[in-house]
């Protein structure tokens, strides 16, 4: 290929020698294309991780804007169930609420129980044959509750709480036990009771709906079966205590609400039309021997006094079930706008060199023995470090979205560089050129055996460049997305932070070695950071991750060296905040 | 980390084998591929396409010669198939009686040896420069340039020699080269 004999000419020879010298310094973004280019697998690792958090973070934020429903309030009815409940639907075309409940799931469990056993404690009759299904527009427990309190008038006082005692399933199984039991006076009609139960739930789907549509002091409802309504007139069976553990064991049921509500004549229509739905969806098997037992055990007490006594009672029940819902469940304590926060960061650290020795430049213009000129980045070999962050803050909270905090944090920061042993050929000092107001001058304290900052043929080691700091963050929380228990936020702070401690090598003049210049390294400094996070509350204690990103403002160096450093840390920040009383 | 270790480094696929070699042979090959390049961004491209291939084609080396000179060779294709996709080349080449041209003072930077030198060979019309670089500098034959570049070795042999000239009286104007007083002596100012 070559024709050496063309090298005789000492014009090529010439030329080729002179370039043959000649060497240019790549910029980094070229070895970064190679790489990238070589290694296609770690490309596609991150493409394919950024795409899952990104599909991650679309679908959390999606959630936290839009909520999905619960599924089941979507799912469709189908066969026995739908064709059940379909004409009480069409019976009660206006109705928000539909009493309705398919006729075999009913009759499965009865069958179950009528199997097992038939006791009146196995058997609930709070719930058996009655449940609240929802019909469009979907309404929610709270919504039953606002729908009430606006359809009846609430008394001033709080309910008795004997009454609602005495109303909750659980001591209605009580009463259906001591009742089954039974007292003395009360064990002839208990036991008819029990037959008529019995009866009921071996041969009838509603065993809640008697024959003459009578009610029971406690709220069972009686609906007269021939005519499929509701009784509106509201005849009781006289005081509980009389009838036995049946007419006591179905205290809180919406029939209850709607009878009262039908005594009242305010809905009385469509009440009606409801309990006609309700019957043909439950009563399509009701046991005539039940009806009439019942009938006539209802029958010795005036019916006049009855109505009066049932709205009475339902009035309770409605109260009941408003306070049950609104009032007694669980309640979020309210919190005040005072918070503390507790965070600990891993946080990976960076750092930037800038400036120039200007000591060397003006000794070296075309470079550092035989190197390129250029800042101090064309010398040093550095590389990211492990640190921690960690951080206490106080935040007020201005408004529902945003917080302003303030406290305090400590920063470890460790960045490795890569030097070389000083084997003794070299036997030139580190000393630092200084920039004063008198113009550049070098530094007269020297020093010997420090790490090579270039290679000649030495063995290269990893040194460790340690900052210690303590700063004060000061800044804001902005809720971005979410509700007071999922939430995504941004925050950013600015620190001003003073230098604890450092155990970092600095470039000497010359860029020959490093030096450790504990005096040249600025004690006062600036940080900016900034962060994303998500952020769950269990219980009084909300719990927050995301990444975090802080950078320092000034040069890690004193303005004396014409060389700058700015470090800057990527973290994944853990915390938890909790309210302060 | 000597050669062979990065060499065996490079054929695992491991970063920092390729880093290392990256770090030893780049600085040389910018330089080759700045030579033939319109300007230095450009040269950073074809060095990054360049070292790609090399890496890519790191098997192929049998260890029969330099891998210096395998890895110069791979770059200066390189850099000659870039230059065949830009159309001014094609034309520049087609251009074998390039007299007159001129070459202004103060284009030439006031800089010393090595890159003085190279930046006077860049102002060489950028056929001239092409077949003066593969020639003079990379050794390869007309032949071959001839059919690096799809011209004729006729064509080869006339641009070099055009570009040699205007070279010379690049680096006499410039003070780089003294006037021979015969045709085999020259003496070089800066020695």
């Amino acid at each position: 290929m070559k024709e050496n004999s063309f090298y005789s000419d000492d014009f090529e020879e010439l030329i080729r020698g002179k370039t043959e010298q000649y060497k240019m310094y790549p910029s980094e973004n070229v070895w970064k294309g190679v790489h990238s280019a070589l290694h296609t697998k770690r490309k596609w690792f991150i493409g394919s991780m950024a795409f899952l958090v990104t599909g991650i973070l679309f679908m959390a934020g999606r959630e936290l804007i839009l909520p999905s429903n619960h599924p089941v309030l979507h799912k469709p009815m189908t066969g026995a169930a739908a064709d059940a409940v379909k004409p009480a639907v069409e019976n009660a075309p206006r109705a928000p609420l539909a009493i309705l409940r398919p006729a075999n799931t009913a009759v499965t469990a009865r069958h179950n129980d009528s199997d097992n056993n038939t006791s009146s404690q196995e058997w609930d009759p709070s719930t058996a044959g009655i449940s609240i299904t929802v019909r469009h527009p979907v309404l929610s427990q709270s919504d039953l509750s606002e729908w009430l309190s606006q359809v009846v008038k609430l008394p001033a006082q709080a309910p008795d709480l004997d009454v609602i005692a005495a109303r909750t399933p659980a001591t209605d199984n009580n009463a259906i036990a001591a009742a089954t039991r039974g007292s003395d006076e009360q064990r002839n009609t208990a036991d008819e009771q029990r037959g008529v139960a019995n009866d009921q739930r071996g041969t009838a789907d509603d065993q809640r709906i008697a024959g003459d549509g009578r009610t029971t002091a406690d709220g069972r409802i009686a609906t007269d079966s021939r005519d499929g309504r509701i009784a509106g007139d509201g005849r009781v069976a006289g005081d509980s205590r009389n009838t036995g553990s049946e007419t006591g064991t179905d205290g809180l049921t919406a029939q209850g609400v709607i009878e009262s509500l039908s005594a009242k004549g305010a809905h009385e229509g469509y009440y009606a039309r409801s309990g006609a739905a309700l019957q043909s969806s439950t009563s399509t098997r009701s046991g005539v021997n039940g009806q009439s037992r019942l009938a006539e055990s209802a029958g010795a007490s005036t019916r006049a006094s009855a109505r009066e006594i049932a709205e009475s009672d339902d009035a309770q029940r409605v109260n009941w079930l408003h306070d049950y819902a609104m009032n007694l469940l669980e309640t979020t304590p309210k919190s005040g706008r005072t918070y503390l926060e507790l965070s600990l960061s891993p946080t990976v650290s960076y750092r930037s060199m800038g400036g120039s020795d200007v000591g060397a430049d003006k000794l070296y213009p075309l470079g550092v023995n035989g190197l390129p000129p250029g800042g101090p980045n064309s010398y040093i070999d550095h590389r990211p470090g492990f640190g921690f962050d960690a951080s206490g803050s106080i935040l007020y909270r201005l408004t529902r979205n945003l917080s302003v905090k303030g406290g305090l944090q400590f920063n470890f920061t460790r960045f490795p560089i890569k030097v070389y042993e000083d084997n003794g050929a070299n036997g030139t000092a580190a000393t630092t050129t200084l920039q004063s107001p008198y113009g550049i001058m070098m530094d007269s304290i020297s020093a010997t055996g420090m790490p090579m900052a270039r290679s000649g043929k030495q063995t290269s080691i990893t040194v460790d460049n340690d900052y210690y700091q303590l700063s004060a963050p000061m800044g804001f929380e902005l809720r971005v997305l979410g509700n007071e228990r999922l939430q995504f936020n941004l925050a950013a702070t600015i620190a001003p932070s003073y230098l604890l401690n450092s155990s970092s090598y600095m470039l000497s003049s010359g860029y020959t070695r490093y030096d450790k210049r504990p005096t040249m390294y600025r004690k006062l400094n600036f940080y900016v950071g900034g962060e994303a996070f998500f952020s769950y509350r269990v219980g009084n204690i909300r719990w927050q991750i995301g990444p975090e990103f802080r950078y320092q403002l000034l040069s890690s160096y004193t303005s004396e060296s014409g060389m700058t450093e700015n470090l800057k840390s990527y973290g994944l920040k853990i915390g938890i905040t909790k309210s302060i009383p | 980390m000597t050669e062979e270790a990065i060499l065996q480094g490079c054929l695992k696929n491991e970063a920092a084998a390729q880093r290392e070699l990256y770090n030893r042979y780049s600085p040389k090959m910018l330089a080759v591929c700045y030579r033939f390049a319109h300007n230095r961004e450009d040269a950073e491209d074809m060095l990054q396409e360049g070292f790609i291939k090399v890496f890519s084609q790191m098997h192929t080396f049998q260890n029969k010669g330099a891998f210096e000179g395998w890895i110069r060779r791979i770059i200066v294709h390189t850099c000659i198939n870039n230059l065949k996709k830009n159309k001014r080349f094609n034309e520049s080449l087609d251009i074998v009686h390039a007299h007159g041209v001129q070459v202004r003072e103060e284009s030439v930077p006031s800089i010393v040896q090595a890159k003085q030198i190279v930046e006077c060979i860049r102002i060489l019309p950028i056929g001239y420069r092409t077949v003066l670089n593969l020639y003079a500098i990379e050794g390869y034959s007309h032949k071959e340039i001839a059919d690096m570049l799809d011209i004729e070795e006729s064509t080869s042999r006339s641009q070099y020699t055009r570009a040699k000239q205007m070279l010379e009286e690049i680096l006499i104007r410039k003070k780089i080269l003294a006037k021979p007083k015969e045709k085999t002596e020259w003496l070089v100012a800066v020695r």
